[in-house]
């Protein structure tokens, strides 16, 4: 009998990797500050908004408070990696290459249920918006697949094509366990054995011991040196301070201590920084046309 | 005869509105067929998640030829003298290829002319089709569209391949940056390879073995049967609705079944929790009471224990998070969730959650007069029924929609009152137009009380809706309230209500704003009642706030409409009103200044009709109030016919005046008739 072959959680990431190279992306890596998503990586964000074209993996750690459950569900944590893939303009053959990557790290198609599940994706701190799907193998979401349609609350006019697979799901079905943490990360240690203090720690510290007062400030003074940079042209560091200002709100939402109508008001505040960030970049960088689109709004 | 077949393929179709596209398509092509002439025996609609089709069996290979008529010169410039044809007439006979004898002549509008009859060979159906569908494809509208790669034409999904295959021949047009031609995509669960097709009569077979059935009504018989034979197998009762079949054969190409299962411990959780898993888990169809579900997917057979035991994996994660936090609310109490309530702020400048609960349990005391509603019940409820939205439950967002619901059952938890809890559960309804009403009194109130703060929340808070935006829903929460009031025979005035609610808010604010609002609401509300806008403008026009007397009112209006003497009591108020038009300054009648008979004789009538009026009036009997005013029309014709108003003598006039208005004010205490429009009547 052919002997199986082992797929580990860091071998699922290198050969989604590699695929993705021989496809032409280039190979990048995650933003220095904590992030939802992927799609808030400049590689993303900033780089989707103008007509040249850009092709990029990368891998992003994604911090996401509210679903932190001390470790104690099998597929819902406030951490987890996300591969994410940019292709713009989006190539005619994406759907077959995305699914022949699932067949790449060990998922064969005829044995599994891929499901394309309609989604209208939206990022209301990034003014951004997509149509899509969430891809779904035996009913579990493994993948974000998203054609964007605006993003900094501009009209895209090459429109790329966002995939983010949700990696340690992704390599539940090829490992096929039901537990994430019970993923082999190597030979000798699971994804448990990395990560499960982290989640408790850090469910306690969204949940119970984040302090709502100094967020908040911090959430104002990152609001305000973000529109400062971005007023004296500078793309970058402002933008970094709507990065903050989205991971601060993420936590404060996770702690309880921003009330409906409040809420609405801070995704607000720094769907703006975001904006400002994209109508910056575009004037300093974009051709004519793509200018008067900038104008207009 | 040949075949000719239509595939838009792309990838995975929003299931929303995938069969009304693919009926669209099919609708239109046929159309154009007919409009052109060309003749079919057949058509097929197809769809799959991925492919909107159209086979067209049986096509003639050209239009029916066509006779036309051909007009040549003027008949005095046609024939010289001597009746023999010019120059003219002869060149015209050349270039269309007409002998003499197939010239005739037809009196136009300017005189008459030479003709030809010609019969003109119809256009290939292939140079037609080519021409038309791609026009066809251009011309499909949907409610959502987007853009993909760098190519500018829309569709709800990107177009990623085309068939357009007319017998052996691919018509190839563009679209989309795709070339249509003869290749159609497989299921991808099956193979990549495109399926070529030689002739469109291939391709339903061929697609089958490539794990597509295009058929949508095959793939519902499939479904339905297949469901019945796997819950044979089981004990339950499959809980499914047409709908919710529609919407799984939408989103799949070849459906298998599988049965998954949970773990018993999650069958005491509510079973709107449960529901909620399953349904937000796809195709999931639960097996009442057990522990079962069915799934129906769209792969391989292969792929069967995969599917199960990935559905069941995943049922069990949602269940456990549910069930965390269905434990944990229970453990935290509803009391405790209210107390919570404080630190969560409603809307802008109006308080917490708990502020409005409170005032919500003062507020509902103006509803004390509804029958049947028990004060007490109806009070503990108010103060509760915001409490869940604390717990832990309905605050993720998956459960949401189970506000109110979740409540109900803490409520029970907690030991509160059985009509308590049902009242909780029930104030949200109705959610949207056409949701289910609460059944108890005191969950009819709680909704209508709480709808109506909502709006004057949103109106204090500086979101009042204009155009568009509505983000509060401030309109849906209007209607409803007012639907509640009108279907429950509430009788109590909007007015005053709004007046009492401004006062618990303490807030100052033109409560005029408010009250428009609702009377815009109301139209729109009797409206959908199927009241004409007349009736409806002239009940509001004079109304007081009460919904239910205002469509009794229109109730009475609309019986007599059809009547002659409808016409009647509106011409006789009109007579009335018009002469009291760009007059401002009206005194109280004199009785002594009153000379003519016709003036007295209205004058009494006025006063007979005014004591009357108030019984039925209180009574609520609208049909007898119509009576009373039609019969004052007698007098009123006899008064203006008799009597001048406008004499010379200031203070008769005057008097005159004072008597028309007094009438007048009889009219407006039923409604202003002036607003009604009598069909073909000159105004």
């Amino acid at each position: 009998m052919k002997k199986k072959k082992i797929y580990t959680f860091e071998n699922t990431i290198l050969s989604l990797k590699q695929y993705w190279q021989k496809q032409g992306c280039l190979l990048f890596e995650p933003y220095n500050s904590e992030v939802g998503a992927g799609t808030f990586n400049p590689a993303t964000f900033i780089r989707i908004l103008d007509k040249k074209p850009w092709n990029v993996c990368f891998l992003e750690v994604s911090k996401r408070p509210r679903d932190g459950r001390y470790a104690e569900n099998p597929i819902r944590v406030q951490q987890y990696y996300q591969l994410q893939i940019i292709m713009k303009p989006s190539p005619s053959e994406i759907r077959r290459t995305y699914l022949e990557s699932l067949n790449h790290i060990g998922i064969r198609l005829n044995e599994h249920e891929i499901r394309f599940v309609d989604d209208v994706w939206e990022a209301p701190t990034l003014g951004a918006y997509g149509l899509g799907w969430e891809v779904w193998i035996d009913g579990l979401e493994i993948t974000q697949f998203t054609y964007f349609q605006q993003a900094g609350g501009i009209d895209l006019s090459v429109i790329p094509v966002e995939i983010t697979y949700g990696l340690e799901r992704l390599a539940m079905i090829v490992q096929d366990v039901s537990s994430m943490f019970d993923l082999k990360w190597n030979a000798d240690l699971t994804w448990g054995d990395v990560y499960r203090q982290n989640e408790i720690e850090f469910s306690r510290y969204n949940f119970e011991k984040a302090d709502p007062k100094f967020l908040t400030s911090l959430f104002d003074t990152y609001e305000a040196e973000g529109k400062r940079l971005l007023s004296e042209g500078l793309v970058y560091p402002g933008y970094d301070c709507a990065i903050k200002c989205s991971n601060i709100f993420n936590i404060l939402e996770a702690r309880g201590s921003i009330s409906i109508s409040e809420r609405a008001k801070m995704i607000g505040r720094v769907r703006a920084l975001a904006n400002q960030t994209a109508q910056l970049y575009l004037t300093q960088n974009a051709d004519e046309n793509e200018l008067e689109a900038v104008k207009a709004k | 005869m040949i075949d000719f077949l239509l595939e838009i393929g792309f990838e995975e179709f929003p299931p929303a509105f995938l069969k009304n596209s693919a009926e669209d398509l099919s609708t239109k092509l046929t159309h154009i067929l007919k409009g052109k002439r060309i003749f079919f025996r057949s058509v097929r609609t197809l769809y799959t998640p991925r492919r909107i089709g159209t086979l067209v069996l049986g096509l003639t290979r050209k239009q029916k030829p066509q006779i036309i008529e051909i007009q040549g010169p003027p008949k005095k410039s046609a024939f010289d003298d001597n009746g023999k044809p010019t120059a003219m007439l002869l060149g015209f006979m050349k270039a269309n290829n007409f002998k003499l004898s197939q010239i005739f002549l037809k009196e136009m509008k300017k005189g008459e002319y030479t003709c030809g009859k010609k019969e003109v060979e119809g256009a290939r159906t292939h140079d037609i089709l080519y021409e038309e569908v791609p026009k066809i494809i251009r011309g499909l509208e949907f409610p959502k569209m987007m853009v993909w790669g760098d190519n500018k034409d829309r569709f709800p999904k990107p177009v990623r391949w085309v068939v357009a295959l007319l017998d052996r021949k691919p018509l190839r047009f563009e679209f989309a940056g795709v070339k249509a031609d003869r290749y159609s995509s497989p299921n991808p669960h099956f193979a990549f390879k495109p399926i070529r097709l030689e002739k469109p009569r291939e391709y339903m077979n061929f697609l089958r073995h490539g794990g597509v059935v295009v058929d949508p009504n095959e793939r519902r018989r499939v479904i339905l049967k297949r469901l019945k034979q796997e819950a044979a197998k089981m004990e339950g009762k499959p809980v499914y609705t047409d709908e919710m079949i529609e919407e799984i054969n939408c989103t799949t190409e070849y459906p298998e079944v599988v049965t998954g299962e949970f773990d018993e411990q999650y069958l005491d959780l509510p079973e709107e929790v449960l529901m909620t898993v399953l349904k937000a888990q796809g195709n999931l169809i639960w097996m009442k009471p057990t522990n079962k579900f069915i799934t129906v997917f769209s792969a391989k057979k292969k792929a069967l224990q995969n599917v199960k035991k990935g559905y069941t994996r995943v049922i069990a994660a949602k269940l456990c998070d549910a069930h965390f936090y269905y434990e944990n609310d229970l453990k935290q109490g509803l009391e405790r969730m209210l107390e919570q309530t404080k630190d969560m702020m409603w809307l802008k400048d109006l308080g917490s959650l708990h502020d409005k609960a409170m005032r919500l349990n003062q507020f509902v005391i103006m509803f004390k007069s509804v029958p049947e509603v028990d004060m007490e019940i109806l009070r503990r409820a108010a103060q509760l029924c915001k409490a869940d939205l604390l717990s832990e439950m309905v605050r993720e967002k998956d459960f949401t929609s189970l506000q109110g619901i979740m409540g109900g059952y803490y409520a029970k938890a907690d030991g509160k009152q059985e009509k308590v809890a049902a009242a909780i559960k029930e104030h949200y309804l109705p959610r949207y137009a056409g949701d289910a009403l609460p059944e108890t009194k005191e969950g009819t109130v709680l909704s209508l009380a709480d709808k109506i703060d909502n709006v004057v929340g949103a109106f204090l808070s500086g979101n009042r809706p204009s155009g568009s935006y509505d983000p509060l829903g401030v309109r849906r929460n209007g209607y409803g309230a007012i639907n509640l009031i009108d279907t429950n025979s509430i009788s109590i005035s909007l007015f005053e209500v709004i007046d009492k609610l401004l006062k618990l808010y303490k807030k100052d604010f033109d409560k005029k704003i408010i009250a428009e609002f609702f009377t815009e609401r109301v139209t729109r509300y009797l409206q959908d009642k199927k009241f004409r806008y007349d009736e409806i403008n002239a009940v509001l026009a004079t109304w007081s706030g009460d919904v239910t007397d205002a469509r009794m009112r229109c109730d009475a209006l609309k019986k007599l409409r059809g009547k002659t003497e409808f016409a009647k009591v509106v011409i006789g108020q009109k007579r009335v009103r018009n002469i009291l038009k760009g007059i401002d300054k009206i005194d109280e009648v004199n009785g002594n200044l009153l000379k003519e008979p016709a003036e007295n004789k209205l004058h009494m009538k006025g006063h007979e009709t005014s004591a009357k009026l108030e019984m039925t009036l209180k009574s609520k009997n609208y049909s007898e109030v119509l009576n009373l005013l039609l019969a004052m029309r007698a007098d009123i014709d006899k008064f203006f016919d008799d009597v001048l108003v406008m004499c010379e003598d200031e203070v008769l006039k005057n008097n005159r005046l004072a008597l028309v208005n007094y009438i007048n004010k009889l009219f407006l205490r039923f409604a202003d008739f002036s607003q009604i429009v009598i069909d073909g009547a000159k105004q």
